[in-house]
């Protein structure tokens, strides 16, 4: 009886313990790829800003805080705002015959979690498609086209 | 009392599915060096939020979900015809959006219609474009449902088309405000009547270039274009289109079962080089829109679509933006981001499809243009 | 949580399954895993839920144990009776009812030209009908002396909570769990009926009432349907609701058989009913029963006259009508099957009626349900006025978009499953018993319709059951 309550008590422990190790979300691509390479936190995902796409992809502004700075001219604590491409797909299945180049180890946008992204900046110079801006006229500052997003913690 | 062979298999049986399912996904998952979503449980906090997201994440990324899906999309599709949440299937091989479906039969939602936000940002965006000295002019493209009702179902009747009561508020309102507006329902409605080539694709939601035609001349005829020869000419282009509504299906069994339609676009070229038509920025001739003209304009088979034709027929380039799916608003976001665009024009044609009369993806808000110095005359 | 949902099938119900059943055989740590699985369930809608339910869990222990006090004096029994229902109903009419009511109380004083009051958003928790019911009929039964009180806090939590049941039903009543709390066992020939039940139950909802509900949520949406899309349109209603509803039971009853509980039975070919009152006997069993124990014969039933009778048959129809949600078009369904239910007792058993064909009666009764379903399904009384003009053939004359509408109605997926669906209503079969014992032809038969079901949901939008909302 005992056997069993203790197998159910340690699965469950593994689960939880498995489920979350250190990573700084460095890689190759994020220390190579953009001008710009930031840790940064998102902020929040606005209603109806990532959403299925039947058939048209655009690029979301998601907000950030900038955690840490690895390459650029970005100021630490700064607030940012970040397009993301078809962000309702995972980042390595994301690219596709429009947009190329990108991708990382992001599969889902959360509020709360923390990115290491290799930015371009400014992102209109960079992505010519339908951009989808929650933030529009209520943000100051460039938006940067996130080239490559990795999961960090 | 003996425990029948059956309920043992029943049992096993459920148990290996509602089991197996998870055990070949996280198999997967790890195989793919990926964490599985499930566990975001263990690491978030248990906002709704954040466990509808998981919950999301979870079905999304189940790779025997993935499997499974396009296969039963397909049995569903050409074993009952039914083309899900976005496809109406109609007769002769046609297929049609069923949002458009909707937006032509169903009562507008409870939060009511929103034309009248619609008539709102159409107003303020012609006072903002007059106060540069730039005039608007609207078109808005009909839903292939509107133009060919008939061919959703056996019972319908050719050729009839149908006119939404949003639409028709939204016609009548812009032309009480004075707003230029290109009526593009009553000069389809005259093309089928005199027995015109079919103005939209079958297996697309798109117009067909005949009906894209149809769509330049009248809006030339708006703009007074010049009579005479162009100097653009065009060349034969036929390109073989996979439906737009064929891929919205998401699956390519569906895709080789309805295969590709052969679609014979006409490409401009310069007259005198045989360049193709390229826009030109500095055109007095803005056209904004959605993907009515992206469709064999940068699509296959290139500079065929509504704006190199549009440059055609008033014998000089013109500029232009396209935001697929977002012609209502977010075409006018990219305005506003990019506002040297409109340095020098005098015209601003402005094309969104219907039902983003209901549906547009960011509702109707009126923009403020950024200031740009006035254009001298 | 949706029980036809991938993490329902392929993550929570696996799991909840093995760490029950590697527990020690004892109905304490089982209870407890129950409960809190239950808890886990409930609380994925919105976490915020469960504090609601664990409030009405422990007003209603609280008097049951005073009710059940060895020696308690009837005074306090009925104070606490009094207490324990009044505060239950009340917290249900405060998240279920206090925006309809504000609404309303507006109208009225508009009226006079009076200002109104602010009007409250308040998110209705999902399934509190439900529970609040079944925590009065523990309470009320443990007064009425019918049930014994419950053993422990925690077996009567995870009664309230038993998650196969709580958010749509049946309604449990304590009394016909209270004995399965303290001592049940499972074998492998009542896992297997639960298994079989569960998967007919699940492939009721995701390939009958799913597409079926396509075809009436097309009909009633529509600006200006015509009569032939709305015959169509609450025909489909009808197969739609029935077989959500009691898809939903159906699963709901197979799991209560997997964990060693058996359910109420809570529908009975409802549509084989031959009169309204048959209907009733037939249709939501669980709930009309409980309002014929609780309401209705406390109200005097049909011993004290006629007219009182009417009178009793008219408030439980429109209580029960407003049960379903707050609106008046619920209540305008009770109203009309209380009219209905009174024409039929007033007639007695009228010769003209019983000398039909019993194949006419049950048509006639047929086409009377549908038109309670026109005002259950319109979303206002003047949608309904509207749907009714229409089926009458006198609504807007057919134009272009006609042919479009009848398109969505009369769609080969929409006809194919209603077909199937008419067809399981004349069989005599019922998913109930055809799963209480398990042969080869019924496991394959419904292993092969759950794994069709299955690749089904995976290629469908989010689709939650009806009766979540009430």
């Amino acid at each position: 009886m005992n056997d069993r309550i203790a197998l159910i008590g340690l699965s469950l422990l593994l689960a939880a313990c498995g489920a979350r190790d250190r990573n700084d979300g460095a890689d190759a691509q994020v220390r190579s790829l953009g001008t710009v390479e930031v840790t940064a936190r998102l902020v929040e995902v606005p209603e109806g800003a990532v959403f299925h796409r039947d058939l048209y992809d655009y690029a979301t502004i998601l907000k950030y805080e900038v955690v840490a700075v690895h390459r650029g001219a970005v100021a630490a604590g700064a607030t940012i705002f970040v397009g993301h491409y078809d962000p309702w797909k995972p980042r390595a299945e994301a690219a596709d015959k429009r947009v190329q180049g990108i991708g990382g180890t992001v599969r889902r946008f959360r509020a709360g979690d923390l990115h290491r992204m290799a930015l371009e900046t400014p992102m209109d110079d960079v992505f010519m498609g339908g951009i989808v801006d929650k933030y529009f006229g209520k943000r100051e500052g460039p938006a940067y086209w996130a080239v490559w997003t990795n999961e960090a913690n | 009392m003996s425990t029948h062979p059956a309920s043992r298999f029943a049992v096993a049986a459920f148990a290996a599915v509602i089991a197996g399912v998870p055990v070949v996904d996280g198999t997967v998952d790890l195989a793919r060096r990926v964490r599985p979503p499930v566990a975001d449980l263990f690491t978030q906090p248990p906002t709704q939020a954040n466990l509808r997201a998981t919950e999301h994440a979870m079905e999304e990324g189940s790779a025997v979900a993935r499997a499974v899906r396009p296969w039963m999309l397909a049995a569903r599709f050409l074993g009952l015809r039914d083309g899900g949440d976005k496809v109406l299937r109609g007769r002769g091989g046609w297929l049609f959006y069923r949002p458009g479906a909707e937006y032509l039969t169903a009562r507008p939602p409870a939060g009511g219609s929103m034309v009248n936000d619609a008539l709102a940002a159409v107003r303020g965006f012609r006072d903002e474009l007059d106060a540069r000295g730039i005039r608007l002019m609207v078109v808005p493209v009909p839903n292939k449902e509107s133009v060919y009702p008939d061919r959703t179902f056996r019972g319908g009747r050719p050729p009839a088309g149908a006119l939404a009561p949003e639409t028709a508020a939204f016609l009548s309102g812009c032309r009480r405000a004075g707003i230029p507006v290109v009526d593009l329902f009553a000069e389809f409605r005259i093309a089928r009547a005199a027995g015109a080539p079919d103005l939209y694709l079958a297996t697309d939601s798109h117009w067909t270039p005949a009906g894209l035609r149809i769509a330049v001349g009248e809006v030339a005829r708006h703009l007074r274009a010049p009579a005479g020869p162009s100097a653009y000419a065009v060349l034969p282009a036929p390109v073989r289109r996979t439906g737009d509504l064929v891929r919205m299906l998401q699956s390519p069994a569906i895709e080789a079962a309805v295969g590709a339609e052969v679609v014979a676009c006409e490409r401009v070229v310069r007259a005198e080089s045989g360049a193709p038509y390229a826009d030109d920025p500095a055109s007095d001739v803005l056209v904004i829109g959605d993907s009515f003209l992206r469709i064999y304009e940068t699509d296959e088979p290139g500079g065929a679509g509504f704006i190199a034709h549009l440059a055609r027929a008033l014998g000089r380039p013109v500029a232009s933006l396209v935001n697929d799916g977002g012609g209502a608003t977010l075409v006018r976001q990219d305005l506003v981001r990019r506002p040297r665009l409109l340095e020098g024009k005098r015209v601003v044609v402005w094309a969104f499809v219907e039902r983003d009369l209901r549906l547009a993806a960011e509702g109707w808000p009126v923009l403020a243009l950024p200031d740009l110095p006035r254009r001298i005359e | 949580m949706v029980f036809t949902s991938h993490i329902f099938v392929f993550y929570f119900l696996p799991l909840t399954l093995a760490v029950y059943y590697l527990l020690p055989d004892r109905t304490g740590p089982r209870n407890a895993w129950l409960l809190v699985a239950s808890y886990v369930f409930y609380g994925w809608w919105n976490p915020w839920f469960t504090a609601l339910m664990l409030a009405v869990t422990a007003i209603n222990h609280a008097g049951g144990t005073v009710i059940a006090r060895p020696g308690a004096a009837e005074r306090s029994r009925k104070a606490a009776l009094v207490l324990a229902v009044a505060s239950s109903l009340g917290l249900l009419v405060f998240f279920k009812y206090a925006g309809f009511l504000q609404v309303n109380l507006n109208h009225l004083l508009g009226a006079f030209g009076a200002d109104g009051v602010r009007v409250w958003s308040i998110v209705l928790p999902v399934g509190i009908s439900f529970y609040v019911f079944q925590a009065l009929s523990y309470t009320v039964d443990v007064y009425r002396r019918e049930a014994p009180p419950a053993r422990t806090f925690a077996d009567f939590a995870c009664y309230i909570a038993l998650f196969p049941q709580m958010i749509a039903g049946p309604i449990v009543r304590y009394g016909s769990v209270a004995l399965a709390l303290r001592e049940r066992h499972c074998g492998v020939s009542l896992f297997a009926s639960g298994t079989v039940l569960f998967m007919l139950g699940f492939a009721k909802k995701v390939l009958l009432a799913n597409p079926i509900g396509g075809a009436a949520d097309a009909a009633f949406g529509a600006a200006a349907p015509g009569a032939g899309v709305a015959w169509a349109g609450v025909v489909a209603y009808a197969l739609q609701i029935y077989f959500d509803f009691s898809g939903y039971s159906d699963m709901a009853v197979g799991l209560g058989r997997m964990f060693g509980f058996e359910f109420i039975k809570n529908f009975d070919a409802p549509y084989r009913a031959d009169s309204i009152a048959d209907f009733w006997r037939r249709w939501h069993i669980s709930l009309s029963t409980f309002l014929r124990d609780y309401l209705y014969i406390p109200l005097g039933g049909n011993r004290r006259g006629p007219v009182r009778t009417y009178a009793n048959l008219a408030i439980v129809m429109l209580l029960g009508g407003l049960w379903h949600g707050a609106n008046w078009t619920f209540v305008a369904w009770g109203a009309y099957h209380g009219i209905l239910l009174i024409a039929e007792r007033a007639a007695g058993r009228a010769p003209a009626w019983r000398a039909l064909p019993r194949p006419l009666r049950v048509a006639a009764t047929f086409v009377l349900v549908l038109g309670s379903w026109v005002w259950f399904r319109a979303e206002t009384l003047a949608d309904a006025a509207a749907y009714f003009t229409a089926m009458a053939g006198c609504g807007v004359p057919a134009d272009a978009r006609s042919a479009v509408l009848a398109a969505q109605v009369f769609e080969p997926g929409r006809l194919v499953p209603m077909a199937v669906a008419g067809l399981l209503l004349i069989s005599r079969r019922q998913a109930h018993e055809w799963s209480a014992a398990v042969t080869w032809p019924k496991a394959l038969v419904a292993f092969a319709v759950f794994l069709v079901a299955l690749a089904a949901m995976a290629a469908q939008a989010f689709n939650p059951f009806l009766y979540f909302q009430f």
